[in-house]
């Protein structure tokens, strides 16, 4: 039998004028890090890095879902909604976890999507971090594959979503892992994978954000796989030099879900990330 | 390419998973390479038609346009990156695909986990 030390607890904080109960983990002590899930999926990403004792023994590891995703419910009345994300909701949700939870500015760890709002809070927001790890995170792609295939009512959006992004998973990648991975895409609520993709294949604006990030007083370590098809190493590229000071990891055998697919694969480079952020003062206020 | 479009029949017909997700699956797939054609029938999940072409009356549903370099590299155990995937071979510009691409997406896992059984063939005859 094993017990995991992840634990899980909810909290409820306002974003775009309404509530939003949040189900968040975490696990370990020292400098906050805030993980955020890629599009379609929720926290159970970030699990081999939460069980980590290692990386937990001074870090201390924070997930949560998204609205929508994973354990915490949509807004009230989302039964007549189409969810669609935005940069803005999706900053202000950052923010209101940061605050909800006393977080003095964490370590920012996001993948995918949260690679991108990643960059844009870097840009945006930095003095509420202390520093960037952007896992398969760029500046813009457009989609290569039509958004609404994934929310029609005759048709299974988590299953033909998952099966879209297998193609971003490393051939390395061991099959447990893989299929786990996918397994969040499969059951993810009708249209947030949609409403995810909305968010990252059409909005551009952090193109034109990249060149106010500071890394002087906020690192921004960026982290690919070269079998993300999505994001793919040269869109890493471009955007790590749009961004004065920002370094670069290729990972040769992962793909755009690295923390998942391939834990071991990953571990490296993520503690090579963290190894580039900045001391923790100890600071933090703990949960209440 | 003929027999390794048979060894991909053989391998689907020992692939109770692919059969169970493809039961609803009744069409005909165009494969093309290097200007040779294939029409794939498919009945409820299993092939049961290879036809070779090329033919201008042989309707089908979707079709994946590719060559056989790329082909070879898709069925490689550890392929290069975009080698691995179907829509890989697409981003790279080795692959188009034609026809009614949403019956492609529908049943996806099901073409790309048929169309990557050589790869296992090859791992177990290694």
């Amino acid at each position: 039998m094993t017990i995991e030390p992840i634990t899980g607890r909810y909290l409820t904080v306002e974003v775009e004028g309404s509530p939003r109960r949040i189900y968040f983990e975490e696990a370990g002590q020292g400098r906050p890090v805030l993980c955020l899930h890629t599009a379609g999926a929720d926290t159970r990403q970030w699990r081999h890095l939460m069980n980590d004792a290692e990386i937990t023994k001074r870090n201390r590891l924070i997930a949560f879902d998204m609205p929508w995703h994973g354990k915490s419910l949509p807004p009230e009345g989302f039964e007549t909604q189409e969810y669609l994300l935005t940069t803005e909701a999706y900053i202000e949700t950052v923010l209101a976890v940061i605050d909800g939870l006393g977080l003095e500015r964490p370590v920012l760890a996001g993948c995918s999507m949260g690679g991108r709002i990643a960059l844009q809070l870097a840009a945006l927001h930095g003095d509420r971090f202390s520093g960037f790890i952007a896992i398969e995170a760029s500046d813009f792609q457009p989609a290569w594959y039509d958004i609404d295939w994934f929310h029609r009512p005759d048709a299974h959006g988590g299953e033909m979503g998952a099966a879209l992004v297998s193609a971003n998973i490393s051939p390395h990648a061991p099959e447990a892992e893989r299929w786990n991975t996918l397994w969040m895409f499969m059951a993810s609520g009708p249209g947030v994978f949609r409403g995810d993709l909305s968010f990252y294949t059409r909005d551009d604006t952090l193109i034109g954000r990249l060149n106010r990030i500071d890394t002087g007083q906020t690192p921004v370590h960026i982290i690919v796989g070269a079998y993300d098809l999505t994001c793919t190493p040269d869109d890493a590229r471009r955007t790590a030099a749009a961004i004065p000071g920002a370094t670069l990891a290729v990972m040769d055998e992962l793909g755009h879900f690295p923390m998942s697919e391939h834990p071991q694969g990953f571990r490296p480079f993520f503690i090579e990330g963290l190894a580039k952020m900045p001391e923790w003062a100890g600071l933090g206020r703990e949960v209440a | 390419m003929i027999e390794e479009l048979e060894t991909l029949q053989r391998r689907l017909d020992g692939t109770p998973h692919l059969l169970r997700l493809g039961r609803l699956f009744s069409e005909t797939v165009l494969i093309g390479f290097d200007g040779d054609e294939y029409y794939l029938t498919f009945e409820k999940g299993r092939l049961v038609e290879i036809a070779p072409g090329p033919s201008r009356k042989t309707p089908y549903r979707f079709g994946i346009l590719t060559d056989r370099a790329a082909l070879e590299e898709f069925w490689m155990p550890l392929p290069r990156p975009g080698f691995h995937d179907l829509f890989g071979l697409v981003k790279l510009g080795r692959a188009q695909v034609v026809g009614d691409i949403l019956v492609l997406v529908k049943n996806l896992r099901f073409f790309k986990e048929f169309m990557a059984l050589n790869r296992r063939e090859r791992m177990e005859v290694a």
